[in-house]
């Protein structure tokens, strides 16, 4: 369960100051898929990023799962990251020196997951998402369909309550940028949360509520039955 | 273009003060070391250079084994020098020079006396080998006749103030008058026979006319003529040693040279060229202390490491920091540049950074100079004069900046502007390899150093706490003990009646290294040169043993109940199993005098004393025998704990009454001993010092190494940490390929280390042994220190906040 309200966010540089958030009230609940779209700028990646408590917000309250994280240290946050959420990025963001089975395998090694249920549950992930065969590749080797598929197999491979994923198919044509929605629909429909940041209509498409952003205000919201 | 390349090179040190900052201040004292041991060098290896024809001449050493004893001497028998000049036309000049030890010395009418600590009686041909000029007199027949001497301006000085000191005379030891016939130049610093400022004419001493082939004590130079080989001249030795020396030992021994050697006995004399005394040469009889060419070596080394190091602190940030030259290279490149451009441009930064750091480099070390030469016990001056110096230091400059920057330079230059300016730059590649193994040399010598450090400083313990076998601790020497004259002993006893005294006694031996020679005795019956025995022998009084606290293993010690003991002999343990006797107590032996003016004389030995260190540490301990004899060098009082200073106060009153106008000097016995070590703390001192400076520079390119690995890896700690990694975590990650370097160059250092440190604990006949933990202790100390330096950066990263780190992409 996510709940924020009234939800700030400025950024100060010497010179200027940008509010990219300015007062975000919003509820997500359990098991539910949620689009967050706007114009660019809008400020849809700055609230991706405080729900995936990369970051703090300036002002305002968000409690995830009923603990208030909105002032919490990033030490703090890492520990509630962890096994928690689940991240997909548009620019895939892997390890350019691990190989798709160590990408995978990195979240559960921080979680320190004994080696056999390590490999076991790696092993389903990477079934999952077709990529067993090329789990000794290094990310390089890859097309941008098969490395966002690793990426979600490692977003996935914790089984995380609650997966954020900023445009995951900005960088995918349309057959893969397909496969991947699918693959999304598919962990949704097993139970897991899902916030999506997309500019895609289409993708949009796939989740139950639309939330339109516009400089930094939620203006529009829209529920697809 | 020139102009270019300087005005581009400034920019970027101002633009990357961080880095140039690291560069520069690394490179800086890496140079200011370098400078300082290279002037450490020159001076050593300056020594007695400043003579005329220094490269002709040279000094004879004498090899002997006779009595079961090896002698390395510097010195050689009396008429060998006239005999060789006879006999031999290679020979443009000879001179000798006897030392007489120390003196004290006053003007006729004054009643204080100065003490001289070196006093040598000189051949008149003195001049002919050292050009020291004369002040006043001539040189050529200042020290001609008897009673005749040679002062240094210093002592013209000290003596006569701005008197005329020429016609005038010096009283010696309150008993021998010379006259001054010349006044000479101080003998610069620079030369092994610095310490002469007063030189007695040799034709006042008679043992210089003994004609005494066996008896060994004078410094013996030769000025060669030009174009003679010092090797086809020392054959010649061979020849006179059969025609001369052969006729000594049938005379006094009895014996042939064919039966000497067979018995395994031997003299042999040698050359060594002047130029080569101060480092080269650590014999009996020298007449100063000389250097160490080991040391120098050493230094050498360490200088040219701790360079090394600093330019590999320039090459690495270089290296490290490509990827943010890279676009330019891809520009210039774009726009034109050929490849020789960018080298010329990356040299000219490369070099206008190590002139900077000559610059901050040369005030360092001339402000740290003083420092230095405390540390290094020397008076190094600052050549600011000196042409070459400021040569050297523009090469200097010149050579650092181009080896420093060269690999970088091609490095760089080398990029693809297409790859570059896609913003593709591959970053563990060669250059990887080579910052990786650049980084564990750094350590290494730093792990080294440490090592080193240890090892010497627990020699030093060892040396300071070893059980001696006699008391040297709480035993105050009152010096110049034959200033009391008769009342020597009166002064002894009354001074052992003093509060807080234990014991007192009077003797010119005491167990603390000093240059002393051996006697040779012989067995009873047995006066066969194969049966000789070497030793010290000491003479003492009847309080010695017990104020000094030596055990007697056998027998008994000096007692006046007996009055036959003025004919006992006490040996050591080490006499007693070299005459091989199994009961030694009663046996009589004979001190073979050489001189065949003397006689003989015959001791019974009374008791045998347990061994007792009486000579450095580096040497094993020789034959000693202790007789009854009057000897009134010194006086060695030994305390009560308690209030010293109102003992010596007492000593000195009894003093000024009993000896008025003598100075009096007193030492403590632990003070001497230490000063045998001096040089040993001295290099101990000198390796912790640039160790720590290794380690400093070391650190300086570790930690912006680290920084910039934290700044390549930002994106990945990134998602690291958005995946779940913690701060340690990362820490530990950053910090573990480092740890690896760290690692691998304690186990290549160790081993050399080893090495070195056992060649160097071999100079010591009884040493530590090197233990595991001195490594493991050396290698944790490098580890934590690479920790420290590359934690704060990791951390720094560590805490960054995911979003930022996501952003840098």
């Amino acid at each position: 369960m996510i709940k924020i309200a009234n939800m700030h966010k400025v950024f100060s540089t010497e010179e200027v100051e940008t509010t990219a958030l300015n007062g975000i009230d919003m509820d997500v609940r359990d098991g539910e898929f949620v689009a967050i779209m706007g114009p660019s700028g809008c400020g849809k990646s700055t609230l991706l990023n405080i729900l995936g408590l990369l970051d703090n917000p300036s002002e305002g309250s968000y409690e995830f799962y009923g603990t208030e994280v909105a002032k919490m240290s990033e030490r703090q946050r890492a520990q509630i990251r962890k096994g928690n959420i689940g991240f997909v990025f548009q620019s895939f963001n892997l390890i350019d020196e691990l190989t798709v089975y160590e990408n995978v395998e990195l979240p559960l090694l921080y979680l320190k997951t004994p080696p056999a249920e390590r490999k076991e549950k790696v092993e389903a992930a990477l079934t999952r998402m077709n990529m067993m065969h090329r789990r000794n590749h290094f990310p390089q080797q890859l097309s941008g369909g098969q490395q966002q598929r690793t990426a979600i197999a490692r977003a996935v491979v914790a089984t995380p309550k609650t997966i954020l994923a900023d445009e995951p198919t900005g960088n995918l044509d349309s057959k893969n940028g397909e496969e991947v929605m699918n693959l999304l629909s598919q962990l949704n429909a097993a139970g897991t949360t899902i916030l999506m940041v997309t500019h895609s209509p289409y993708d949009a498409g796939f989740a139950h509520r639309i939330v339109n952003l516009f400089d930094g205000k939620i203006v529009t919201e829209k529920v697809h039955v | 273009m020139l102009k270019n390349y300087l005005k581009i090179a400034w920019r970027n040190i101002r633009k990357q003060k961080f880095y140039s900052f690291l560069n520069i201040f690394g490179l800086s004292l890496g140079l200011a070391s370098c400078l300082l041991i290279t002037l450490y060098v020159v001076d050593e290896l300056s020594f007695d250079r400043s003579f005329d024809h220094a490269d002709r001449i040279y000094r004879v050493n004498s090899d002997i084994r006779f009595g079961g004893a090896d002698m390395k001497l510097a010195v050689a028998p009396d008429p060998l020098a006239f005999t060789m000049m006879k006999d031999y036309p290679q020979v443009e000049a000879a001179t000798r020079l006897r030392e007489d030890g120390s003196a004290l010395v006053r003007r006729n009418g004054s009643t204080e006396n100065l003490k001289e600590e070196l006093v040598a009686y000189a051949d008149s041909t003195f001049f002919k080998v050292f050009s020291v000029p004369l002040v006043s007199g001539d040189a050529r027949t200042a020290l001609t006749n008897p009673n005749t001497m040679v002062i240094s301006e210093r002592d013209a000085k000290k003596y006569f103030g701005s008197e005329n000191p020429m016609g005038k005379t010096l009283l010696l030891d309150n008993e021998r008058t010379f006259t001054i016939t010349g006044v000479m130049k101080n003998i610069p610093d620079h030369s092994h026979l610095s310490d002469l400022h007063m030189m007695l004419s040799m034709s006042t001493n008679p043992d210089s006319r003994d004609n005494n082939w066996g008896s060994h004590n004078f410094l013996t130079y030769f000025l060669l003529k030009e174009g003679v080989d010092q090797a086809s001249f020392e054959k010649h030795f061979d020849t006179v040693i059969e025609k001369y020396t052969s006729l000594w030992v049938r005379q006094i021994m009895n014996a042939t040279m064919a039966e000497m050697r067979k018995s395994g006995s031997y003299i042999k004399y040698s050359l060594i060229p002047l130029t080569d005394i101060h480092l080269h040469s650590d014999r009996s009889a020298e007449i100063s202390t000389n250097g160490n060419v080991q040391y120098v070596y050493i230094f050498g080394v360490v200088a040219i490491f701790l360079l090394g190091i600093a330019c590999v602190n320039f090459m690495n940030l270089a290296t490290a920091r490509s990827a943010n030259r890279a676009k330019e290279v891809g520009v210039r490149k774009a726009l034109g540049s050929k490849r020789s451009y960018l080298v010329g441009q990356f040299l000219t930064e490369a070099v206008m950074l190590s002139f900077l750091s000559l610059i901050f480099g040369i005030i360092l070390a001339y402000a740290t100079l003083p420092l230095f030469n405390n540390l290094a016990s020397k008076q190094i001056i600052f050549p600011f004069g000196s042409g070459i110096f400021w040569a050297i230091a523009v090469l200097t400059g010149i050579c650092v900046g181009l080896l420093a920057g060269s690999y970088p330079a091609f490095f760089l230059s080398a990029f693809k502007p297409l790859t570059v300016l896609r913003g593709a730059i591959e970053h563990n590649g060669k250059g990887g390899y080579l910052r990786n193994s650049l980084v564990v040399f750094q350590f290494m010598v730093s792990v080294m150093l440490i090592i080193g450090t240890g090892v010497i400083y627990n020699q030093l313990n060892y040396i300071q706490t070893k059980k001696l076998g006699f008391e040297k601790d709480q035993v105050l020497i009152v010096k110049n003990a034959y200033a009391l004259d008769t009342k020597a002993r009166a002064f002894k006893d009354e001074v052992a009646q003093m509060p807080n005294v234990k014991r007192s006694t009077l003797s010119s031996f005491l167990p603390t290294p000093s240059s002393r020679t051996d006697n040779t005795f012989f067995p009873q019956g047995q006066l066969q040169q194969d049966k000789g025995i070497n030793m010290q022998k000491w003479a003492v009084d009847y309080d010695y043993i017990k104020t000094l606290n030596l055990k007697m293993k056998l027998g008994r010690a000096f007692q006046k109940d007996f009055p036959s003991d003025s004919s006992g002999i006490i040996i050591n343990e080490t006499a007693a199993k070299i005459l091989g006797y199994a009961n030694p107590i009663g046996k009589q032996i004979y001190d073979f005098e050489f001189n065949s003016n003397k006689k003989d004389k015959t001791y019974t030995i009374l008791g045998v004393v347990s061994n007792f260190h009486f000579e450095s540490l580096r040497k094993n301990i020789g034959a000693l025998s202790l007789t009854l004899q009057p000897s009134y060098g010194l006086v060695a009082i030994s305390l009560e704990g308690g209030n010293y200073i109102n003992t010596i106060n007492q000593v000195q009153a009894l003093w000024k009454q009993m000896a008025p106008g003598q100075p009096f000097n007193y030492r403590f016995m632990d003070e001497d001993f230490d000063n045998v070590y001096r040089s040993e703390q001295r290099i101990g001192q000198i390796f912790i010092t640039f160790a720590v400076i290794s380690i400093l520079i070391g650190c300086l390119g570790l930690f912006g190494l680290s920084a910039y690995t934290a700044e390549r890896r930002t994106k990945e700690i990134g998602v690291r940490k958005v995946l779940g990694a913690s701060v340690s975590n990362i820490v530990a990650l950053l910090s573990k390929d480092f740890l690896k370097l760290v690692l691998l160059s304690i186990v290549i250092g160790s081993p050399i280390a080893w090495y070195g440190m056992n060649t160097w604990l071999k100079e010591f006949a009884y040493h530590i042994d090197i233990a595991w933990w001195m490594f493991a202790l050396a290698g944790l100390l490098a580890i934590v220190i690479a920790l420290l330096t590359v934690s704060f950066q990791s951390i720094k990263a560590a805490l960054m906040n995911p979003v930022k780190s996501l952003k840098s992409e």
